[in-house]
Parts: C-alpha cells; structure tokens; sequence
C-alpha cells in the first residue's frame, strides 16, 4: 500500500447495528464507558439450547429502516447490513441520491461467515413441513452469503466492482482491505463491511459443536478473554459497514476523511490450531505493518481478537510480542468486543469502527467483564484510558483458521 | 374463494410475497403498467404463482411467472382457471 501513494483510500463514513445500539452514537458510549450487552440468549425457539449468553441485536426495528420489497426477500443479516450501508452513507456525507449519478463508480464489498439461517431455517421447515411447493422462490438468494453484496448494490443502484469475502471471521478485515485496493486501482467509493445474525435456532445449533462456544449461564462470566477463567466466546449479531474512497476525492466534495486504511494481511493457520495461530497472527501483523510503512513502536492501541480460550489468547499475547517486540508488553491493548460477543464477521469490522472513533475522541475503550490479566499484555480494563492515538492495529482469527490484521491511521 | 383471481386478490398478494403496496384501484385503472415498475421481479412473481397453485390445488400455466403486466397476468390465470372449472 505505500508503493502507491496516489490514491489513498480513507473511511469517510460509519454505520453500526450492534447489541446495545443502533447507530455509531449508541455503539461508542457503550464501548467508551464499558457498557456490557451481553445477556441472556431470547430470539424465539432458543431457550432449550445450551448457549445462555449472547450480544444480541434489540431495538432493531427493520420496517423502519428499510423498504418491504427488500425486507421480504431477505434474512435478518442482510437487514443489518441494508440499514448499516444507509447509516455509512449519510455518515459519509452522501445525499440519497448522489451516487445514482455515477453508479459505477460505487462498489459494495461484505463478509459473511453464517449467512442467512433464519431465512432458511423457515424455508426448510416449510419444504419438510408442508411440500416443495410452499418454499419460496426468495429462498435461492435470502440464505446465500453474498446476499448482503447483492441487495446493498440493488437497492442502492451501485454498479461498481462489487465481492463478497468468504474466509471466515477474520474476512471482515480481509473485506475491508479488498475495498481499500478496489479504491486504489480506481473505484470512486466502496460500500464496505459485514453483519451477521447467527442468533437463530438452526444457526446456533450449528455453533454448538465449536468447543470455543461459551455455554457459561451468567451474563458477566461468560466471555473473559486474556483471564485465568477464560472459557470461550458468546456469539453475537449485527455488525458495521464503512465507507471507502480516496482521500484526494473526499476532500473535494469536503467529506469527513476519518482515517486512512494503511495496511492488511492475512494468514491461514488450520481450524482449531491455537497455538498455530500465534505465527500466523504475527506474520499477519508484520505484513499489515509493513504494507502501511508502519514500526512497531507506532502502533499505539491493539484492537484484539479476544478469543477466551486459554491457548488462544495465550498465542494472541505471544504473536503481539513476537511482531511488535517490547513495545508489545507496553501497548494500550483493548477487546470491547467483550461486552458486546463475537458477531463472527462482523466482530473485526465492529473493531475497526471502534478503532477509527477511539482515534478521534483520543480513548482508548476498556475491556468489560475482564479484571484479572494472566497474560504479558496492557490491557484496558475497568474505564476508558485516554490517549494520543495516530494508529491502530486491528487483530482477527476465525475458527476455522483464518488469521488477519489491519492497520487504520488517523488521517492528517 | 372465488374461482377467479380478482385485483384485489393480485394486490394482498404483492403485498405478502414481494412486499410491494400497490391497491386494487391502481391495478384496475391501469393494468398495462408492467409489474417492473412496481418493483416486482420475476422472483415475486413466480412465489405469487406458487401461492395460487397451493390456494387451488393445481398447476397454472409454465409461462404464468413470465407475464410482464397485471393484464396478462390476470387473464392468464383466469382463463386457465375457468378451462379447469
């Protein structure tokens, strides 16, 4: 990325569907003043499940952010990411109609790790319950992962390149890099990010085989990362969109330039290898650093992973001093996402969100539910730390292997 | 139920299957404005024919989810229904 300094491609826009908010406003007074959302799991047809904790997504009211010819054809993700995109956009500065004018030089990138399961999940029931007959034919593209992509482009007329990033939880990173270099080779402006809705009974039946999964009952001893009590993760839903364009085109039309996407890579390291993870995670985060023209010692805050399962932070913490050397046990390190729960792909664009306003308001937000740190790390805990913070380091894995970092920089 | 699929009916069901509000009276003052511009998609309309071969019991015409208006797609079903009485 820093070979190229002609186009820059920086955040300019902002939307969230979080537990605890709707909106970026919500979703960053609960991160600054360590609010938790996680709470028990109460989507209907749950409660005989073993998963008792979750950050679910409340106060969410789709007929009132999006049409009902989309909200028909569509799974509960997809209705996230509709009303995030819209939030980025007027976020960013963009009238309703302004991009219409030139629809191809608008692109739309998601990330989905579960797809629409309670769209399907009704289908089904429908297929087995009913016949083939009463399966709705909305059925071959609500549950598909690039449904999101889709009905984003549609239903903003956006004709640009448009993709859909399948590589796990850590491909919310992996999207967001895709946009910077769709904006570097020329696209005017990339609508960019992912949500998730994996709260559903089919969708958390499938989740119950990870052995990452936290089936712990009560709210704030769910998800510990980092702690001697670390037992796994609460899943969560919703999740952000951002959007990306080049620096030198925002600030013509007098944009908001947020922060600059400076550097990505990513690794693969094998479902379940925690250990493994550790010289992936590092090799991302040198990648990432160098792409960015970035030293270790610049890196001011750590957005992290934040698994909760021992041998998995224990690489996280080992992978940090590994690429960043000392400066890796002195570092503000910060995983709100432990009051909110891991909305799979969502989760690292959530961070990144977090990571461009703690930049801004020069806080670093704490860690909820996390008071005993077992690890070499400086994490915040209790209250947000203030701090001059020019770059952040944003960390994601995924089950299923992927390893990813992304460097965001405040623009000057 | 009438053996006969009125404007009415054509109506509640854009509503329920594609989410598109368009009343009777629209369908009926101008029932050669193409169902494209009301926003319903081929995917609409098919899970609208499928809706009415479960409400009668019976397939409809192959071509019933290529009708391009209200029109046609009315005569065709009704005509079929009334081959079928």
């Amino acid at each position: 990325m820093s070979k190229d300094r002609a186009r820059r491609p920086v955040i300019t826009g902002i939307g969230v569907v979080a537990p605890g908010g709707v909106g970026t406003d919500a979703f960053w007074k609960n991160a600054r003043e360590g609010v938790s959302s996680l709470d028990h799991v109460t989507r209907e047809g749950c409660g005989h499940l073993p998963l008792r904790v979750a950050g679910e997504v409340r106060g969410f009211d789709p007929e009132a952010q999006v049409e009902q010819r989309y909200l028909v054809q569509t799974d509960r993700f997809s209705h996230f990411a509709m009303a995030a995109a819209d939030m980025a956009l007027a976020d960013a500065g963009f009238a309703a109609d302004a991009l219409a004018r030139d629809p191809y030089a608008v692109g739309v990138v998601t990330a989905a790790g579960s797809g629409g399961g309670e769209f399907g999940q009704r289908e089904l029931q429908r297929l087995w319950g009913q016949g083939s007959t009463y399966v709705g034919p909305y059925q071959s593209i609500a549950w598909f992962y690039a449904a999101s992509t889709g009905q984003i482009s549609i239903r903003g007329g956006f004709k640009g390149p448009c993709g859909v990033v399948a590589s796990d939880e850590a491909g919310g990173l992996d999207a967001v890099a895709h946009a910077a270099a769709a904006v570097r080779r020329g696209t005017g402006t990339v609508v960019v990010g992912s949500a998730e809705a994996p709260l559903a009974p089919y969708s958390i039946v499938c989740q119950l085989g990870y052995r990452e999964l936290s089936c712990v009952e009560e709210p704030e001893r769910a998800y510990r990362p980092f702690t001697p009590q670390a037992c796994g993760f609460v899943p969560a839903e919703g999740g952000a969109m951002l959007v990306v364009e080049d620096e030198g085109a925002a600030r013509r039309r007098g944009a908001p330039v947020r922060a600059e996407v400076a550097g990505h890579a990513a690794t693969f390291t094998g479902a379940s290898r925690w250990e493994e993870s550790r010289e992936g995670l590092a090799r991302a985060i040198r990648g990432a650093l160098e792409q960015a023209g970035c030293a270790p010692e610049e890196v001011d805050v750590v957005f992290a992973d934040a698994l909760g399962l021992p041998e998995a932070d224990r690489a996280e913490a080992l992978a940090l001093a590994d690429a960043l050397g000392p400066h890796g046990s002195r570092v503000p390190v910060t995983a709100p996402k432990t009051g909110t729960g891991r909305a799979y792909c969502g989760a690292p664009v959530l961070d990144t969100a977090a990571a461009v306003l703690a930049m801004e308001h020069g806080l670093v937000p704490p860690t909820p539910h996390v008071h005993e740190v077992c690890h070499d790390l400086a994490l915040v805990t209790g209250r947000a730390r203030p701090a001059e913070l020019r770059t952040a380091l944003v960390l994601s894995r995924g089950l299923m292997g992927s390893n990813a970092a992304l460097v965001v920089r405040r623009a000057v | 139920m009438t053996a006969r699929l009125t404007a009415d009916e054509l109506s509640a069901l854009m509503k329920k299957g594609a989410g598109i509000t368009v009343d009777a009276a629209t369908l009926e003052r101008d029932p050669e404005t193409p169902f494209e511009v009301y926003g319903l998609d081929s995917l609409g309309l098919l899970g609208i024919v499928g809706e009415l071969e479960n409400r009668y019991g019976r397939a409809l015409p192959p071509d019933a989810d290529r009708c391009k208006t209200p029109r046609e797609f009315l005569d065709l079903v009704n005509d079929s229904l009334m081959a079928g009485a």
